[in-house]
């Protein structure tokens, strides 16, 4: 019951990321998607009397909502970065795209999964089509900052991945996950503030020339 | 199969729907001007407003042919005939066949709009072919929404509440939103140019037409939102406060969008439709 809200939740933010058109509406969408994480993770580590996934959805919450988009909102202010994300693909047709990969995940989740109708199986869907439309973000958002969401979204896709299938993947290596991510944010920021100094823009499609 | 004993149930459902449609309407409106701190009218304040413009005279443009004067009639009518139709359909477990009679109910909704849309053109007046196209324009939108919603709702007819139940009442209630022309979308409160849709085709009406007109957006508003209590399994009159209480919180809380992203806003209640009905396809 309150599964189903909270993957409902997280299946709408993540279409909510493929129709806004602006850099942070992207983030703030992000945030609401890794609120959600962490209220998936908290209500099973809750229910499973688990005190590590209590601990990871701790985590979640203070790296993926707080930090996370802190930070990346701060990039934007420093750079004064443009409000548009460079679309190559316009936001109805990416609805289309993502609706695709919605159908193609329920219909992967019903061959892979042994119960098809339970709570897991949904949670494999959502974390499924989380992973492909974030790859999607990466390869049709042309600014450096809208590919940055759209790996952090495949990674949201992942976590909850893990969850869904294994019950969340050993203490040790969600730390290190963490930490990876924290320190590619820490350097996409500083990444992204040199590459617009250098070229006066974040957009990926037009680096294609040398420029010393 | 319908028997006495079903018409005289769903004569009075109907019937008792138009009585309380203007109360909900008020209930509304008194949660918005409460929650922005300001007293508003009382919540029997539509009640009032019908009857004064029952007892008022009309004034009619010469202009008008006879589609102006038919057109509130069929208007009302259209209402009333669309909530004897969704009264057929039982709330609950739902049978498949179900589906022909909700789809048979929004699209003589449509032939009501589709009058309604004539009427304002009939006048001649700009505002009212201005309200009129944008009327149009928008439910060109809001239409394959609320029919992929309810086929969401009538394929996952056995299943128990889950996923599908969730998606599809978040884009009724977003086609709902549009559909009775409130915040996002359109301004019931305001007769301004710019902002009015609903507003500016009914521009040209006065007394017993326009009590029948607001009459019958009322009863309309009342429909959708019976579909929408339908999505979550709850009785009627605590869904009705549950969904007046988040349309008043959703008005107050958002800025009214400009016209060419109502298209955005409609468009992804159309795919999370969609979604629903991928979800009930596969048996959440």
């Amino acid at each position: 019951m309150i599964l189903n809200f909270i993957l409902s939740g997280f299946l709408i933010i993540t279409f909510l990321l493929v129709i806004t058109k602006r850099i942070t509406g992207l983030i703030r969408a992000f945030r609401a998607q890794s609120i959600f994480l962490f209220l998936y993770t908290f209500y099973q580590g809750f229910t499973q009397r688990n005190l590590e996934l209590l601990v990871i959805c701790g985590l979640v919450f203070a790296l993926k909502a707080l930090v996370i988009p802190f930070v990346l909102l701060r990039i934007v202010r420093r750079i004064k970065a443009e409000e548009d994300l460079g679309l190559i693909i316009n936001p109805q047709l990416s609805l289309v795209i993502a609706t695709v990969f919605a159908y193609l995940s329920y219909l992967f989740a019903h061959n892979a999964m042994p119960r098809a109708n339970s709570p897991e199986s949904a949670a494999f869907i959502a974390s499924l089509t989380a992973v492909c439309i974030g790859f999607f973000l990466m390869a049709s958002r042309m600014k450096a900052l809208g590919q940055v969401i759209g790996l952090l979204v495949m990674e949201n896709g992942i976590f909850l991945a893990a969850g869904a299938i294994a019950g969340g993947m050993p203490f040790f290596i969600e730390i290190a996950l963490f930490f990876d991510i924290f320190v590619f944010v820490v350097i996409i920021e500083v990444f992204v503030y040199k590459v617009s100094r250098l070229f006066t823009h974040i957009d990926t499609s037009k680096m294609k020339s040398l420029k010393g | 199969m319908m028997t006495l004993n079903n018409i005289i149930l769903i004569t009075g459902k109907t019937v008792l729907l138009a009585l309380f449609a203007p109360l909900v309407s008020g209930i509304i409106k008194k949660i918005k001007n409460n929650l922005r701190m300001r007293k508003g009218p009382g919540i029997l304040q539509p009640y009032y407003d019908i009857q004064k413009l029952f007892l008022k005279d009309e004034v009619v443009s010469k202009n008008t042919s006879w589609i102006f004067h038919a057109a509130p009639a069929i208007v009302f009518a259209s209402c009333l005939c669309a909530s004897f139709l969704i009264f057929m359909a039982q709330p609950g477990p739902f049978i498949k066949n179900d589906l022909a009679v909700l789809i048979a109910a929004f699209f003589v909704l449509g032939l009501g709009r589709f009058f309604l849309a004539l009427a304002g053109l009939d006048a001649g007046s700009s505002f009212g072919g201005m309200g009129s196209s944008r009327e149009m324009f928008i439910s060109s939108f809001a239409e394959p929404a609320v029919f992929i919603a309810v086929f969401a709702l009538c394929m996952g007819a056995g299943n128990s509440f889950g996923i599908s139940r969730l998606l599809g009442g978040l884009a009724l209630l977003m086609a709902a939103i549009a559909e009775t022309s409130r915040i996002p979308v359109d301004n019931q409160e305001t007769h301004l140019e710019l902002t009015m849709v609903h507003e500016a085709m009914v521009l040209e009406y006065s007394g017993r037409s326009l009590a029948l007109i607001e009459l019958a957006a009322y009863i309309k508003q009342m429909l959708f939102f019976t579909v929408l209590s339908w999505y979550f399994f709850i009785p009627a009159p605590a869904g009705f406060a549950i969904i007046c209480l988040a349309v008043a919180l959703i008005e107050i809380s958002v800025a009214k969008m400009r016209l060419f992203r109502v298209v955005d806003f409609l468009s992804f209640a159309f795919f999370i439709a969609l979604l629903a009905s991928i979800a009930a396809g596969a048996g959440f």
